[in-house]
C-alpha cells in the first residue's frame, strides 16, 4: 500500500474560508423579493378535536394571496420518513402544537401574520398526554384513532430481544441491581432556524423546494406525492446546513410540505422560515426515555445478565420512532444499545414506543444510543461500588474483546477496529485516574466519574449504500457528485482528502457537489455516522476506477511498454516509479483518455455487508463496523447552590482512521458538549403538551462558560472495509459525557441519582432528599 | 411611515428609509442584502446576529435601525475578503474554530471587539467575552484557539 499523504493529514476545511467571511449562502440567505411569505397557524391546543375554521377574515387582508385548510391540499395530506402519518395540515384533530391548522401565502410578513390573528378555529379539547407511562394505559384516549402502524392503542410498537437464559442468570447471580431511569426530552437547537423556499419550476411542471435538510432523496420520496407529481419533478436542494444533529431530517420536511403546497396553490415561490419559538415547539426532539434496568453479576464483577424495560415517549408522529419490519430505528438501538459496550450472555430486553401530545420525537445525535447507555453505564458504576471495586476495573473486567459476542448475537471482530480497551486505558491514564482527588472543603463537593460505549456505523437496514458521480476534467480537476450534506461535520473537505488521495491529486483539484437531487445521486441520509465511511468508500470505488484508467492510457501511449502498476500518480503528475524523469501531468493523461475513447466520468458505490435484526429476538448484525470510546470527568457540586461544573473532561474515541483529525476531535468535542448539555440543562418542560420554555433565554445549552477545556484523543483501530480503515465518529461521543457526569455527582456527594437533567434544582432536592434520609 | 436614517455601514455611508420598529438584523439582511449577518433567535439571546456598532459587538435582531442615525456598523462583509482574510478570520479557519458557521460572523465580530480592547486576553477573558455566542457545533475548544491565534497575529 502507497504511503499516505492526504487522509490523516489536519487539512483545512474547504468551506472555512467562505464561512470566515459571511459570503456563504444558506437557504434563508436566499430569499428573493418576488417571493410570497408562507406562514402557519399552528394548533393553539395540543390534544383537540377541530369543530370549525373559519378563514373568511383572513382571506379580506390585503395582500393576502392564500389561506389553505386540508380540504385544499394539492396531493396526500401525510408524509414521514418512515411512514406518512403527519398531516401537513390537520383536518379535524390537533395531536400536538405543532400541527399546522391552516397556511397563509401573503406578499408581505405582516400582511401574513395578520392573516394568521383572524383565523377562527373552534377546537373541543382532549386530554393532553406529556407521559408515556399515562398514555399506554387501559382507558387512555386514543391519540391517532386509525394509526397505520400502531400496534396496540397509543403504543406505536414494541421490539423484543432475547439471549441467553436471563431467568437462570438471575438465580445463579451473586448480585443484583435494579434501578429505575429517566432521561428528558430535548431540543437539536441547531443555530439555523428550518426555512424553506418552494418554486415551481415551469420547465418540468414540478417544484423545487430549498431547505436546509439532511436527506435530500428521503425528502423527494416523502413529499413528491403530498404535491401531487413524481419523484423525478420534485427537485430538492439543501444548501449547507447550519446544524442538523437529526433534526433535520424530519423539520425539513416540515417546513418544506408547508411552503410546497402554497407554491403549488399560489404557482408562485414562496419562503417559509420558521422563529426559534416555532422551532422549539414544532420540530421533533430527542425521545424522553424511562428505563427499569436489571442487572445480574458475580462477585468477582462478572455481568451475567441484564433485563432491561424501556418506555420511549415518541410524541406525536412516527418519525424516527421505528416499528417492525423493516424500520426498527430510535426504538430498535434502545435494545440493541442495553448491555453498552460490554460482552453480557444473557439479555433481555423490551422497547416500548408511546404516542403522547409532546413533539414528535426523531433522530437526535445517537438515536437512542445515548439513553440505553446511560442506564447501563450507571449499573455498571454501582456494581463496581458493590463490590468496591475500581469503575474502571469494571469496564474492563466486561468490555467486549475480540470473538465476543454482543446481546444481538454479532461476534466483535478486531478487524473490524476494536480499540475499546485502547480508550480506557488511555483515558484513565491522561485523567489520572489512579490518582486521588485532591479533597475539597467546604460545600462544594468533588467527584469523578467514567464511562464507555459503542455506537455502530451506518444505518441497520437493508437498504444502505451509497453512491457517487466523480468526473474527471481535462485539466486534472475532479468533480465530485454526492447527495449528502454538508452539515458542519466537514464531509466536503474528507471527501475531498480521500478522492486526492486515491486518484493522486491535490485537495485544492476537488470540488465536491453536494446534496441536490438534480445534480447529485443518492449518497443516502446524512446520518447514523455514516457519510465519511459509506459515501467516502463510494468516492474511493470511484476514484480508484479513475485511477486505474489513467494509469492504463498512461502505460499505453505515453510510457510505452510499461506496466501500469509500475506507474503512480502523486499531486497530478503521472510518473514512472523509480524514474521521475518519465511523467507526464494527470491533464495530459486525462487528455490523451478523452481522445481515446476511455470515459472519464465513473459511478461509484459501496454497500456494506446486508445488515440483519430480527424485530422478535433481536438477534442480528445491525452494522458492519462499531466505533468505541471512554469517558472520564471530573466535576465539583456546590452543595449549597446546587451547581455542577465540569472541571475536566477526557474523552477517547476509537475512530478506525481520521481522515481528518481536526475534523475527528470537533466532531468529539462538539458532541460532548452537547452531552454536556443534556446531562445539566437541557429539558422541553412540557404541561399537557405545551412546552413552557421555547427560547434561549428559557431553554439552556452550554456556553462557552459551562465547558472545561475537553480533551479529545483519537484511537484508531482500522475497520477493514471502512475506506483507509474508517469509522463513523458524528454521533459516538454524544453518548458518554451524561453516564460520567452522573457518576461523578455520585463519587461527589455520595448520592445516587438516576434522572437527568442534573439541575441545581434537582441536586438540591436530592441532597435535601438525602439528608432526610430517604 | 418611515424614518430616514444616515449611517456608516462596512464603510460606506448609507441614506436608509426604515419602519420604525424594524430591526438591524433585517435592514441588513433584507434592504442591504448583507446576510453574513445571521438572524438564528430574534431575541437577543444567542449571538449570531452579532455587529459591531462604533466598535462594540451588539445584537442586531433586538437593535432597531431608527436608533442609528450617525453610527458606524460593521458587518462580517466588512471586516476582510477571501484573499485578504482579517487575522481573527484567518485565526478562526486555520484553528478549526468553524463548523456548520452559522454562529461564525458574530462569533469572529465579537472576538474582534474583544481583542481591540484587550490585546492579550487570557482563557477565562475568552470565556467571558464569547460566552453570549451561542455554538452548537465544536464545543468551543477550537474557538478559545482562535482567539489566542487571532491575538498572536495581531500582536504588535
Amino acid at each position: 500500500m502507497r504511503k499516505l499523504r492526504i487522509v490523516g493529514q489536519r487539512e483545512l476545511r474547504t468551506d472555512a474560508i467562505a464561512k470566515a467571511t459571511g459570503r456563504v449562502r444558506f437557504t434563508a440567505d436566499m430569499r428573493r423579493k418576488d417571493m410570497l411569505t408562507g406562514k402557519a397557524l399552528f394548533a393553539a391546543y395540543p390534544h383537540a378535536l377541530i369543530k370549525n375554521i373559519d378563514v373568511s377574515e383572513a382571506l379580506r387582508v390585503p395582500g393576502v394571496v392564500t389561506v389553505m385548510t386540508a380540504k385544499d391540499l394539492p396531493g396526500r395530506n401525510g408524509y414521514g420518513v418512515m411512514i406518512q402519518d403527519k398531516p401537513v395540515i390537520v383536518e379535524s384533530k390537533t395531536h400536538y402544537e405543532g400541527d399546522a391548522v391552516a397556511l397563509v401565502a401573503a406578499v408581505s410578513d405582516e400582511a401574513a401574520r395578520e392573516a394568521l390573528r383572524r383565523i377562527k378555529v373552534d377546537y373541543e379539547l382532549l386530554p393532553a398526554y406529556d407521559d408515556p407511562r399515562e398514555a399506554m394505559k387501559e382507558g387512555a384516549v386514543r391519540i391517532h384513532e386509525n394509526h397505520p402502524v400502531a400496534e396496540d392503542g397509543n403504543i406505536l410498537v414494541t421490539l423484543k430481544l432475547d439471549r441467553g437464559d436471563v431467568e437462570e442468570a438471575f438465580a445463579q447471580a451473586d448480585i443484583i441491581i435494579e434501578n429505575d431511569y429517566e432521561t428528558p426530552i430535548v431540543e437539536h437547537c441547531y443555530m439555523e432556524p428550518d426555512v424553506c423556499i418552494a418554486e415551481p419550476d415551469p420547465l418540468t411542471g414540478g417544484l423545487t423546494v430549498i431547505s436546509p435538510a439532511q436527506a435530500v432523496y428521503a425528502n423527494r420520496r416523502s413529499l413528491a406525492g403530498v404535491f401531487g407529481i413524481p419523484h423525478n419533478k420534485l427537485r430538492v436542494v439543501s444548501p449547507l446546513v447550519g446544524g442538523g444533529f437529526g433534526g433535520k431530517e424530519d423539520s425539513c420536511l416540515d417546513v418544506s410540505a408547508m411552503a410546497g403546497v402554497l407554491a403549488v396553490k399560489c404557482d408562485r415561490p414562496v419562503y417559509m422560515e420558521l422563529t426559534r419559538e416555532e422551532v422549539f415547539r414544532t420540530t421533533g426532539k430527542r425521545h424522553a426515555t424511562y428505563i427499569s434496568h436489571r442487572l445480574a453479576a458475580t462477585k468477582e464483577g462478572k455481568v451475567l445478565a441484564v433485563d432491561v424495560r424501556t418506555i420511549l415517549n415518541k410524541g406525536a408522529y412516527v418519525s424516527m420512532g421505528g416499528m417492525k419490519e423493516p424500520l426498527h430505528a430510535v426504538t430498535m438501538r434502545t435494545l440493541v444499545y442495553a448491555a453498552g459496550a460490554y460482552h453480557v450472555p444473557n439479555a433481555r430486553a423490551r422497547s416500548h414506543s408511546v404516542f403522547t401530545n409532546t413533539p414528535y420525537a426523531c433522530a437526535f445525535r445517537g438515536f437512542g444510543v445515548p439513553q440505553a447507555t446511560f442506564a447501563m453505564e450507571c449499573q455498571m458504576d454501582e456494581l463496581a461500588r458493590r463490590l468496591g471495586m475500581d469503575p474502571v476495573k469494571i469496564r474492563q473486567i466486561n468490555m467486549l474483546r475480540h470473538n465476543d459476542r454482543t446481546i444481538t448475537g454479532q461476534v466483535m471482530l478486531e478487524s473490524r477496529g476494536l480499540g475499546l480497551g485502547e480508550c480506557i486505558e488511555k483515558v484513565a491514564e491522561r485523567f489520572g485516574w489512579d490518582k486521588a482527588l485532591p479533597a475539597a472543603a467546604g460545600p462544594v463537593k468533588k467527584g469523578k466519574g467514567f464511562a464507555v460505549y459503542m455506537y455502530g456505523t451506518g444505518i441497520p437496514l437493508l437498504f444502505e449504500g451509497s453512491n457517487c458521480y466523480a468526473h474527471l476534467q481535462l485539466d486534472g480537476t475532479l468533480s465530485l457528485a454526492v447527495s449528502s450534506t454538508e452539515i458542519g461535520q466537514g464531509l466536503n473537505t474528507v471527501l475531498a482528502q480521500i478522492a486526492a488521495e486515491t486518484l493522486g491529486i491535490r485537495v485544492a483539484d476537488v470540488v465536491v457537489e453536494l446534496s441536490d437531487t438534480a445534480k447529485t445521486p443518492d449518497s443516502g441520509p446524512t446520518v447514523g455516522s455514516r457519510s465519511a465511511v459509506l459515501v467516502g468508500n463510494a468516492v474511493l470505488d470511484a476514484c480508484a476506477k479513475l485511477r486505474e484508467r489513467m494509469l492504463t492510457v498512461a502505460a499505453r501511449y505515453m510510457f510505452a511498454k510499461t506496466d501500469p502498476r509500475d506507474i503512480t500518480i502523486e499531486d497530478g503528475v503521472v510518473s514512472v516509479i523509480g524514474k521521475p524523469e518519465l511523467k507526464q501531468p494527470l491533464s495530459a493523461v486525462a487528455a490523451k483518455a478523452y481522445a481515446s475513447q476511455v470515459p472519464l466520468a465513473v459511478v461509484g458505490s459501496w454497500y456494506p455487508p446486508q445488515a440483519s435484526f430480527s424485530a422478535e429476538d433481536g438477534q442480528g448484525n445491525p452494522c458492519h463496523a462499531y466505533a468505541f470510546g471512554a469517558q472520564a470527568v471530573e466535576v465539583t457540586v456546590d452543595v449549597e447552590t446546587g451547581v455542577i461544573t465540569v472541571q475536566r473532561a477526557v474523552m477517547a474515541c476509537d475512530v478506525g482512521k481520521a481522515i481528518n483529525p481536526v475534523n475527528v476531535e470537533g466532531q468529539m468535542e462538539g458532541g460532548s458538549a452537547q452531552g454536556l448539555g443534556w446531562a445539566l440543562m437541557e429539558e422541553s418542560i412540557m404541561e399537557k403538551g405545551v412546552m413552557r420554555n421555547p427560547t434561549f433565554h428559557s431553554y439552556m445549552i452550554p456556553t462557552i462558560e459551562d465547558l472545561p477545556r475537553l480533551e479529545p484523543i483519537i484511537v484508531e483501530h482500522p475497520n477493514e472495509l471502512g475506506p483507509y480503515g474508517a469509522k463513523g465518529v458524528g454521533e459516538p461521543a454524544t453518548i458518554g459525557m451524561a453516564p460520567a457526569i452522573r457518576n461523578a455527582v455520585w463519587d461527589a456527594l455520595g448520592i445516587k441519582i438516576n434522572v437527568i437533567p442534573l439541575t441545581a434544582r434537582q441536586i438540591i432536592k436530592s441532597v435535601k432528599e438525602h439528608e432526610q434520609g430517604r | 411611515m418611515s424614518v430616514e436614517v444616515t449611517c456608516t455601514i462596512n464603510g460606506e455611508q448609507h441614506v436608509l428609509p426604515v419602519e420604525p420598529a424594524e430591526t438591524l438584523v433585517e435592514s441588513l439582511r433584507l434592504r442591504l442584502g448583507l446576510t453574513g449577518v445571521k438572524k438564528a433567535c430574534g431575541t437577543g439571546d444567542c449571538g449570531a446576529c452579532t455587529v459591531l456598532v462604533d466598535g462594540e459587538a451588539l445584537r442586531s435582531c433586538i437593535l432597531l435601525t431608527a436608533s442609528m442615525q450617525g453610527k458606524s456598523i460593521t458587518t462580517i462583509e466588512g471586516l476582510g475578503t477571501p484573499d485578504n482574510l482579517h487575522p481573527v478570520q484567518e485565526a478562526f479557519v486555520e484553528a478549526g474554530g468553524i463548523q456548520c458557521g452559522f454562529c461564525t460572523p458574530g462569533m469572529i465580530l465579537t472576538a474582534k471587539a474583544m481583542l481591540d480592547k484587550n490585546p492579550r486576553p487570557s482563557d477565562a477573558e475568552i470565556m467571558e467575552g464569547l460566552s453570549g455566542n451561542l455554538c452548537r457545533c465544536t464545543g468551543y475548544v477550537k474557538i478559545v484557539d482562535s482567539v489566542h491565534r487571532a491575538a498572536e497575529k495581531m500582536a504588535p
